[in-house]
């Protein structure tokens, strides 16, 4: 009776160990800026830069495929069924709610996690097999200055520019979608412009901010704390895609939790 | 404490219950560690850089207690200290000449200018002028090597500590680079005190070393 409680409170025990972890090394990474020489601003600039071309601009394309596919399938339906029943307005909530505020920001950092989160943490963990932690830490440079901040800033700014793009491109996509299944895109657009409001933009920010935070910390942590062995490569990025996929569903249960729908 | 730039006493270089070991690296003098895998050769470099704490016993690094170091003075206090690490440790996604200036960028408050020009200093003596824009897995044995060893030197430390820096160089090379690191002759010795660890010394470079010792299990021999 005792082994399987034991057994049950190692685990959670290990599990709030690792979450204190991750949130230590948050709190490091945030206040690491201002540690930093000004050569080495400009070195984390570059790779900051880097990082917002790899995991925001290359992820364009993706982002605006799945954002117009699933607005225009969404909002094709919703005309529909909604039409029949004389509840047109409703598309207006149907797009702010479901796809602006709770799919758009979950949907991208879903994808941002699954692209480069895994390649931070692979390339993170490939450093430390390679023994280049060792060497930068030996040299007297912080590995979080070099490695860990301009990765963390960039995830950040890609997943909020990532999901304000997602948002656009689905109002555009739900147009073509309610204009394609016979309604006026006047009507549309006022029926989606009275549906937002200033807390839904906000909400957004905020969720990109914050899943942004997420991506930019837990692959960081996961492929630096990979042993010094080639097979930890792997496990360290799935470690953090999990992680990451938890944490942005975990965090978006929160948000709803602390701001509920109207 | 000793006075010695480095000083090890009674550190357990294999877990707790192994044979500790007692060494003192005197000032100007160069010192060579040579050890099989299982020896805790490999380990005593990066316990002088503090990367691993001892289990037991006292570690003084130019005249620093580690043990007694916060992580950011454990950071500058490495900045003192050249460390050649075994593989050379270069980052492979920047180039041999970006490799060098790191140090200079994240560990001092020098100038993009001042930086440029002392890299390219560091790099002419460093004969790394012409391949200075090469990827570490673009440039050979000795270029790799000569970058590494630039970037351990860029504060002029007075401590170099070097791991398998001969692995693969020829004798030519080998001894040059140990040159370089010894920093050339002052009255007293080298100019640097140097502490070259690994499995084995090529032959061409031992006469170079004032003392050498072999590490067998844990226990420090004395050679020649």
């Amino acid at each position: 009776m005792i082994a399987p409680i034991s057994a049950l409170g190692n685990v959670g025990t290990r599990w709030l160990s690792r979450f204190g972890a991750l949130a230590r090394f948050l709190l490091v990474t945030m206040g690491s800026w201002r540690f930093l020489p000004p050569a080495g601003r400009s070195v984390v600039r570059r790779v900051f830069m880097n990082q917002v071309w790899f995991t925001a601009i290359q992820a364009i394309p993706l982002i605006v495929m799945l954002a117009s596919i699933l607005s225009f399938l969404v909002i094709s339906q919703a005309v529909r069924e909604l039409g029949r029943l004389g509840a047109t307005e409703l598309i207006g909530s149907l797009m702010v709610i479901a796809i602006v505020r709770e799919l758009g920001p979950l949907l991208t950092a879903l994808t941002v996690a699954g692209r480069s989160g895994t390649a931070i943490a692979a390339e993170l963990a490939t450093n430390k097999v390679m023994g280049e932690i060792d060497a930068l830490e030996g040299m007297g440079i912080d590995p979080v200055h070099y490695l860990v901040l301009p990765r963390f800033l960039g995830a950040i700014v890609s997943v909020f520019g990532l999901i304000l793009l997602f948002d656009l491109v689905a109002v555009l996509a739900g147009l073509g979608a309610a204009v394609a299944n016979g309604m006026a895109s006047p009507r549309y657009f006022d029926i989606v412009l009275q549906s937002i409001t200033f807390r839904d933009v906000w909400l957004s920010v905020a969720k990109g901010i914050v899943f942004g935070m997420v991506i930019g910390t837990v692959p960081a942590f996961h492929g630096l704390r990979a042993h010094r062995a080639a097979t930890q490569v792997p496990v360290a990025a799935g470690q953090a895609v999990v992680v990451s996929i938890v944490g942005i569903f975990l965090l978006s249960a929160v948000f709803v939790a602390l701001y509920p729908l109207n | 404490m000793s006075s010695a730039p480095l000083f090890f006493h009674d550190v357990p270089l294999n877990g707790g219950d192994a044979p500790t070991v007692t060494l003192e690296v005197p000032a100007h003098r160069t010192v060579s560690i040579v050890g099989g895998e299982d020896s805790g050769v490999g380990l005593m470099g990066r316990l002088a850089l503090g990367l691993i704490t001892p289990s037991s016993g006292q570690l003084a690094v130019l005249g620093t207690e580690l043990a007694t170091l916060s992580r950011r003075e454990l950071l500058a206090y490495r900045r003192r200290v050249g460390y050649l690490p075994a593989g050379d440790g270069l980052l492979q996604n920047l180039s041999l000449r970006e490799n060098v200036a790191l140090p200079l960028r994240f560990g001092s408050d020098l100038s993009e200018g001042e930086i440029d020009s002392r890299l390219n200093i560091m790099q002419a003596a460093a004969g790394l002028t012409q391949v200075g824009h090469l990827r570490p897995a673009q440039a050979n044995d000795e270029q790799r090597r000569r970058a590494a060893l630039a970037r351990a030197l860029a504060f002029d430390p007075k401590l170099v500590v070097l791991e398998d820096p001969f692995v693969g160089l020829t004798d030519r090379v080998a001894r040059s680079i140990l040159e370089a690191a010894r920093g050339g002759d002052v009255g007293q010795g080298s100019r640097r005190t140097v502490l070259a660890l690994g499995p084995s010394l090529p032959a061409s470079v031992i006469p170079r070393f004032e003392i050498r010792y072999r590490l067998v299990r844990g226990v420090l021999q004395q050679e020649g």
